[in-house]
């Protein structure tokens, strides 16, 4: 491979000075002037209820108020991959929080003391806030119409049950698997739900002009989902894809909770029912955790089998899924692990049964691990419990099960290449893993714990990307992609993408937010799949560029096209080493020949990437024959923690991660990835302890009683690996990496716990409160 | 979210017209904020009037009189952290003032704003408590003296009547050489309220103080502990007698927060701990204050 200057580089965030000296915008930046209009939601009191009658006069007459709505107004679904959420609820409310109606107001306490105003009559009915009640033939139906429901082809919804989707895996003979293993090892693992917490909550503003043009600026990981979900879903009163326009600045942060689409479809509606007048709702940190997605619950049956020498023989793996009161999204995130539930193991007898079931509780969704966090915790603490039944070091287990490029997957498809046992060595050397460390103090214990990771990107087949690119006089360059910049570094890399193409410094290149009418398609800022799938498109669009480039100078000045490259912000010629040209000489201008007159002209391009071998198509009672994730990411991490036996207070001394990202095109930004997503994982296991009472009400939706860590929480030491073995079809190489880093973190504290005091503990969170009362417990 | 109803604001400049305008209805102190605010913009309160003391002189002070350290009703978190008199006479408070909230808060959250909130997990009540801390109130009556053991009633409730306001706290030192420790449970290393917190003095002829927090309704003196210490040194058996004890003298609940059995569990350990850490600072050789023990 030619030397690289930018891939791989170092470079500077683009968007660092941005954010650093706050001139970023963000949508509540955004000065609206005195036409704004301020909503505020009215919120079911009740898990479960029938709406028998809603009583809007009274905060109708109150001053300040322009409007109220109500389900009456907009008795529209939507929805992902099923359309089963409402824009406001109709006959029924299905989570507490839900929105009744919502009032426009000229402030935003009009808008509040109006929507207390309205007056709403339930009649109650059995709210049903655990998925394994939820299974009873006798539940109560939260959504009686599922079986209407429109839906993407690979969900399996079970009309007339609670459950929404299930996705069957089946490979090999597993009862033939268990009864050649020497041992079988059988338990439950439960994860409760999570919130996302990210700094900045959902915000919109939304206006439809007097032409009927509607425009919404919103805080989102997915601005053309967005205009795909609204023109569906407002297609009853004459919008189409042609009428809306998404604007997406800034991001404080998504990590899933922004996907999609949740209140903003609030305020699309909204913005129809007072025209010419922009709206704005934007949710309070309460509603930040209980009307957007949340993390589903999760409740694990995974057996394992394995004959002496370590050899895995067969795995079952039921997970019963909390998918909330609508699972619109959330269905995928079932759907995902339901493929991919073996995680990173040569295993070649598999059943796999992923349930996605209705539950009174706020609808569940994609964060960031997509499942996979969720199922690794109870998977990768089984696989160190199996290992030891069987006496083998549980990374040397990892090591002989550890899957390799060309194993069969789970759903019979290919693994791609792969460095996980390269990652396995170097996380087992980073934390001297096989050495035992003491405590001085006799009331520590210190523990090793060790964990693999593997994720695929979830996604529709044919989810793509695409780009536009154009030189500027100076030989500077603009960039519109519409994949979000949530501080992952996503700009960065697609400048360095670019700039790699075109030997322009990544400094001069703009990478620009989203805006639905100027920047082209992009899916979705999910899935761990930007810089593989729109680093693809940004690249094409530069080598597009590269070749106009080269044509404008072989029609100029006569030089082969095949000796013609870009080093340094020039073209050169491999046959002239004297020809140096420019790019800012002619880039724009063009250049002009002998006789006055001039070629070339303004250089563009333009790129899109589709990935054209993946296929949701599969048998649904097996998973077989499709080929529905396009590449899987692996990696292994290990903690060293210290345990305080008598308060159960863990500290991690050291963690160490190694993910083989194929080619890391910013080693900065990856362990930024890495130690971010690490911190996150520990924050989910350690600290964070979502609560709902008997009603199903969320009682912490705040930063009090909900924590996740501060700086002083942060690990010792997070020492993070970047191992590089290439994907073929990934731009220079690159494969995702942004979700995976917070992925083993929960079985690796896990491990670690029983590997300090021998205390296994199959229930997340791992507070020290629980750690302290079960070490008291008797044995 | 807003605050969603409307109030009138004063800035009184002398304590007498701040007691003037306390007098009328719906009136409610501000200093610091950092409960008032949030309690605003949640609806928990509904002042007609908020009487803010802050440009009221003197009250920002903190002053050592023979054994009896004054806070004024001003005093931050932050000042007892930075104060040379605290450092040198009574450096528990910086313990304790150290391990409240965050940063921020402690610039802005007063002392005497957490011992006029009165929710159970105060920090600054036990530590105040091993002091026999009195607060000083005055009305329009004049002024009056209430000891902080009587002073909370409930949670979130005190001694104070309408029209009153709080002034400040005096601390009364041992009469001999003494150190403490000051001990909170929380969920992380964070900013958060007390699982449970333990506030503890160790003075040179060897008798003990001992207050409780977020294990009650109010925090509370360990008094049965007291007295089975006093005047005794703590050989280990003496601390396991003494732990056993705790018990009797707490009621903890099962909240968000904790369960009862962890804070029982942990009240005993932070004895435990607490009386050892507090003995070996009196000798010039435990854990330099800061440090947490638990």
């Amino acid at each position: 491979m030619n030397e690289l200057h930018h891939v791989g580089s170092r470079a500077p965030r683009i968007d660092g000075r941005d954010k650093v000296s706050g001139a970023a915008e963000f949508v509540d930046d955004i000065e609206f002037g005195p036409d704004l209009l301020h909503a505020a939601v009215v919120e079911s009191a009740h898990a479960h209820a029938r709406i028998v009658d809603i009583d809007t006069s009274v905060a109708e007459a109150m001053p300040g108020v322009v409007k109220v709505v109500t389900g009456r107004d907009f008795p529209f679904t939507f929805g992902l991959y099923m359309k089963d959420r409402y824009v406001f609820a109709q006959q029924t409310v299905r989570f507490v929080g839900e929105q009744v109606a919502a009032v426009v107001a000229r402030d935003p306490v009009a808008a509040r003391r109006a929507a207390e105003a309205v007056s709403v009559t339930y009649e109650m009915l059995p709210a049903v806030l655990d998925p394994d009640d939820a299974l009873d033939e006798n539940a109560t139906l939260i959504h009686p119409e599922l079986g209407e429901y429109p839906h993407v082809p690979w969900f399996f919804p079970h009309g007339g049950t609670n459950v929404a989707h299930w996705r069957k895996t089946r490979k090999g003979d597993v009862e033939a698997g268990f009864a050649e293993a020497d041992v079988v090892l059988e338990d439950t693992y439960r994860v409760p739900r999570y919130a996302h917490c990210a700094i900045e909550p959902h915000v919109v503003v939304a206006k439809q002009d007097h032409a009927g043009r509607l425009t919404v600026w919103s805080a989102s990981q997915s601005p053309y989902i967005q205009r795909d979900l609204f023109a569906e879903a407002l297609a009853p009163i004459g919008l189409t894809h042609h009428d809306i326009r998404v604007i997406t600045p800034y991001v404080g942060g998504g990590f899933g909770g922004k996907a999609g689409v949740t209140m903003e479809i609030i305020g699309a509606a909204l913005a129809t029912a007072v025209r010419g007048h922009p709206v704005k709702l934007r949710w309070s940190r309460e509603q930040e955790f209980y009307n957007t997605y949340q993390r589903q619950g999760l409740v694990a049956t995974i057996k394992v089998g394995a004959r002496s020498d370590g050899t895995i023989t067969a795995l079952g793996h039921e997970m019963h899924w909390d998918a909330g009161a609508y699972v619109e999204y959330g269905a995928n995130v079932v759907n995902a692990a339901g493929l991919s539930a073996t995680g990173p193991y040569r295993i070649p007898n598999v059943s796999i049964d992923s349930l996605c079931i209705y539950t009174n509780l706020p609808p569940g969704g994609p964060y960031r691990g997509f499942g996979y966090s969720e199922f690794h915790f109870g998977l990768e603490s089984h696989m160190t419990r199996l290992a030891l039944e069987l006496g083998i070091d549980p990374v040397e287990f990892r090591r002989i099960n550890a899957i390799t490029e060309g194993d069969e997957l789970p759903y019979g498809a290919e693994m791609n290449p792969s460095g996980l046992v390269e990652a396995i060595d170097r996380t087992a050397e980073a934390i001297d893993w096989g050495t035992t460390e003491a405590s001085g103090d006799p009331r520590k214990r210190i523990g090793k714990g060790f964990a693999l990771f593997w994720k695929a990107p979830a996604m529709p087949p044919n989810a793509s990307s695409a780009s536009f690119l154009k030189f500027n006089e100076d030989g500077s360059i603009n960039i519109t992609v519409s994949g979000m910049e949530l501080g992952q570094g996503y700009l960065t890399a697609m400048a360095q993408i670019a700039g790699e193409v075109l030997a322009v410094p990544p400094s001069k290149i703009r990478v620009e937010t989203p805006d639905t009418d100027r920047n082209p398609y992009e899916w979705q800022t999910v899935a761990s799949h930007i810089t593989w799938s729109c680093g693809n498109a940004v690249h094409s669009a530069a080598v597009e560029a590269r070749e106009r480039i080269i044509d404008t100078v072989h029609a100029a000045r006569g030089y082969e096209e095949g000796t013609l490259y870009l080093e340094d912000e020039m073209v050169k010629c491999e046959t002239d080493p004297d020809f140096e040209l420019l790019l800012s000489d002619f880039v724009v201008s063009g250049l002009e020949m002998e006789d006055g007159t001039w070629r070339g002209g303004p250089i563009v391009g333009s790129g899109s990437f589709m990935p054209d071998f993946a296929s949701a198509q599969s048998d649904p009672q097996t998973s077989q024959g499709g080929h529905p994730n396009v590449h899987y990411t692996v990696g292994a991490a290990g903690v060293v923690l210290e345990i305080d036996i008598e308060t159960g207070k863990m500290k991690v001394l050291r963690a160490a991660l190694a993910v083989d990202v194929g080619k890391a095109i910013n080693p900065t930004t990856v362990e930024g990835q890495i130690v971010g997503g690490m911190l996150q994982g520990l924050a989910t296991v350690l600290y964070e302890d979502m609560r709902f009472d008997a009603e199903g009400r969320l009682l912490n939706p705040n930063f009090t009683d909900y924590k996740i860590p501060t700086s002083l929480d942060t690990p010792e030491m997070v020492i993070p690996i970047i191992v590089e073995v290439p994907q073929p079809d990934g731009p220079f190489g690159a494969r995702g990496v942004g979700e995976h880093t917070m992925i083993p973190a929960a079985p690796m504290i896990a491990n670690a716990v029983a590997d300090a005091t021998g205390l296994r503990v199959t229930s997340m969170p791992i507070t020290a409160e629980k750690v302290a009362m079960a070490l008291l417990e008797p044995v | 979210m807003t605050i969603a109803h409307d109030f009138e604001y004063v800035l009184p400049r002398t304590l007498e017209d701040a007691i003037d305008v306390l007098g009328r209805p719906g009136a409610q102190v501000l200093a610091g904020g950092t409960d008032v605010v949030p309690w605003l913009r949640d609806d928990l309160i509904e002042p007609a009037l908020l009487v803010d003391i802050k440009a009221i002189p003197g009250l920002g002070e903190i002053t050592i009189d023979d054994s009896r350290i004054s806070l004024g009703a001003l005093v931050t978190f932050a000042d007892l952290i930075a104060s040379p008199v605290v450092a040198a006479h009574a450096p528990l408070l910086a313990e304790m003032a150290s391990q409240v909230a965050s940063t921020g808060v402690r610039n802005r959250a007063t002392v005497v704003g957490n011992v006029c909130s009165a929710v159970p997990s105060l920090d600054a009540g036990p530590a105040l408590m091993v002091y026999d801390a009195q607060v000083e109130v005055v009305g329009p009556d004049g002024d009056r003296l209430v000891p902080l053991g009587e002073w909370f009633v409930g949670p979130r409730t005190t001694r104070l009547r309408a029209g009153e306001v709080c002034t400040g706290v005096t601390l009364v030192l041992p009469p001999v050489d003494h150190a403490g420790a000051f001990l909170k449970l929380a969920r992380y290393s964070g900013e958060d309220l007390a699982q449970a917190n333990l506030a503890v003095v160790v003075t040179e002829d060897r008798n003990y103080r001992l207050a409780f927090g977020a294990v009650a309704p109010v925090p509370l003196r360990a008094r049965s502990i007291e007295v089975l210490l006093a005047g005794r040194e703590l050989e280990d058996s003496l601390v396991e007698e003494a732990a056993q004890l705790v018990a009797d003298e707490i009621s903890p609940i099962t909240d968000i927060r904790a369960t009862a059995s962890y804070r029982s569990h942990m009240c005993r350990v932070m004895l435990r701990r607490g009386l050892r850490a507090a003995r070996d600072r009196l000798a010039g050789t435990g854990p330099p204050y800061g440090t947490h023990v638990i």
